[in-house]
């Protein structure tokens, strides 16, 4: 039972702790140790749930009280300086983007989404992941990174604000653009 | 619901499909009429699209996904530790110096070897009646390794328990004779032999390992597993108690006292001690050098051999 509900998420989980930790060795004790855990608690899990929200959860967990701090990486800005880097404008005077295909269209926006992502702060980078990639509903986030479902709410929000604005501001700054 | 309102306070969520189903049909129609925000509602979910596409999901590298599935397996194939031990029994009539553990009978013996030891690990001769030899795979050493390695890191104790076996408490200020864990070694001991598990647990004490604690568990055929861990000041002993008919030593032992028999693998030192009157078996092992193993198992042995006089 444990093998089939659990062990297809073992990817997912992987990718969490190695975002987590930022270091593979790391990143497969706290997949091991969370898998290993987690069947050992198996009997708490509701069939029905969740899976792969309660294994982050776990996973969370482990990682909040066994991993130092201070291992995440750095490269986190504060929301002050993410929002020194884009042109701080409100969210609806914002234009539509043209096309917001186009923003991938080349290498070069690519790799610009990819340092804008990686640039955002760790807690809003996080939200945005777990919603987005590890699929999970804004509840199953809040209870993995034990914080209220109205920050989680709002984190995506500002998330995804933050990233279209520079996103914006690059393309403008292409003139890929008009308005 | 004007655009201000529509994209501070629905666009996430409408992109994510987090809405109430009123909310939802308010959303819905502010945006059916509005051509911006109807935009914006693309652009959100262009950008969950983007975001997937620049996460890639990290395969698990092979050997931690056999690993992990071999650390289950333990549990759900309830033939695997006697089977991949019994395997090698043929070959190893010669593990057994001595007789089974006759507490009472062999204690001068345990205490000479345990001088012997002193002498041998201290003085740096070897004192190994054979030589360390190449030996294959152990699958249940494998198992051991993981255990210890996650047992190490997190150990659950669940013994003593109460009555219903769902809790556990120490009897922290249970009164000692300078073995700070002799009452937590006798506490868990009891709960071992209520299930008919052996209750004589090692008194690492005097090589400076303190009990840290004892785990009861099953395997998925009902049989009985037993955790002991013990704590030294770098390293921890972890043993693994279970009922086994079958199993015998595997091949490759380097050292014997009694029915306690010593192994090299994998960076870790073994000592597999098989009972047999009740066919237990106890599987002891630690990262610190066998030659460390010996002397404590000797130790231990000597101890518990000269207590009961
Ligand atoms: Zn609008």
């Amino acid at each position: 039972m444990f093998e089939q509900v659990a062990l297809p998420h073992l990817d997912a989980v992987y990718t969490a702790a190695l975002r987590l930790t930022h270091n593979s060795d790391d990143a497969k004790d706290l997949l091991q140790d969370t898998i290993l855990r987690a069947y050992r608690f198996f009997d708490q899990f509701k069939i029905g749930t969740n899976c792969r929200a309660w294994l982050l959860t776990i996973l969370y967990n482990n990682f909040r009280n066994n991993c130092r701090r201070h291992t995440r990486e750095q490269l986190a800005a504060t929301v002050e300086q993410f929002d020194h880097q884009a042109e701080t404008r409100s969210l609806v005077d914002d234009p539509p983007l043209r096309n917001p295909e186009e923003l991938i269209a080349t290498r070069m926006a690519a790799r610009r989404f990819e340092v804008v992502l990686n640039s955002l702060p760790s807690e809003f980078r996080e939200v945005l992941i777990l919603v987005d990639v590890q699929e999970l509903n804004y509840q199953e986030i809040a209870d993995v990174l034990e914080i209220p479902l109205g920050t989680v709410k709002s984190r995506v929000s500002r998330a995804r604000a933050m990233i279209r604005k520079a996103m914006l501001k690059a393309a403008v700054s292409r003139g890929k653009t008009g308005s | 619901m004007d655009c201000r309102e529509y994209v501070d306070k629905f666009l996430s969520a409408h992109a994510d499909g987090e809405l109430a189903s009123r909310e939802r049909r308010l959303a819905d129609s502010h945006v059916g009429g509005c051509t911006a925000c109807r935009t914006r509602l693309a652009e959100e979910r262009s950008l969950k699209v983007l975001v997937r596409q620049h996460t890639n999901i990290v395969k698990v590298p092979a050997e931690v996904h056999l690993r992990i599935r071999a650390a289950i397996g333990e549990m759900t194939d309830p033939n695997f530790i006697g089977r991949n031990l019994s395997t090698r029994g043929q070959d190893s009539d010669r593990r057994f110096l001595w007789p089974m553990r006759q507490t009472h009978v062999w204690a001068p013996i345990a205490a000479a070897a345990a001088v012997l030891l002193f002498l041998a690990v201290y003085s740096g001769r070897s004192g190994t009646p054979a030589p360390a030899t190449q030996f294959h795979p152990v699958p249940v050493f494998d198992l051991a390794i993981i255990k210890y390695d996650s047992l190490t890191r997190y150990f659950v104790p669940n013994v003593p328990s109460d009555r219903n076996g769902t809790d556990f408490a120490w009897v922290m200020d249970r009164r000692d004779s300078g073995q700070p864990d002799a009452g937590m070694r006798e506490d868990i001991g009891r709960s071992y032999s209520e299930a008919d598990m052996p209750d004589d647990l090692f008194n690492f004490a005097p090589t400076g390992y303190q009990v840290s604690g004892g785990r009861l568990d099953r395997l998925t055929d009902g049989r009985p597993v037993t955790y002991t861990l013990y704590r030294g000041s770098r390293d921890a002993i972890l043993d693994i108690g279970l009922k086994d008919p079958e199993m015998s030593a595997p091949v490759g032992a380097v050292y014997w006292i009694g029915m306690h028999s010593f192994y090299e693998y994998k960076g870790y030192s073994f000592c597999l001690t098989l009972s047999s009157p009740g066919h237990f078996v106890s599987i002891t092992l630690t990262r610190a050098p066998l030659t460390e193993l010996i002397r404590d198992v000797a130790m231990a042995d000597a101890l518990a051999t000269s207590d009961d006089q």
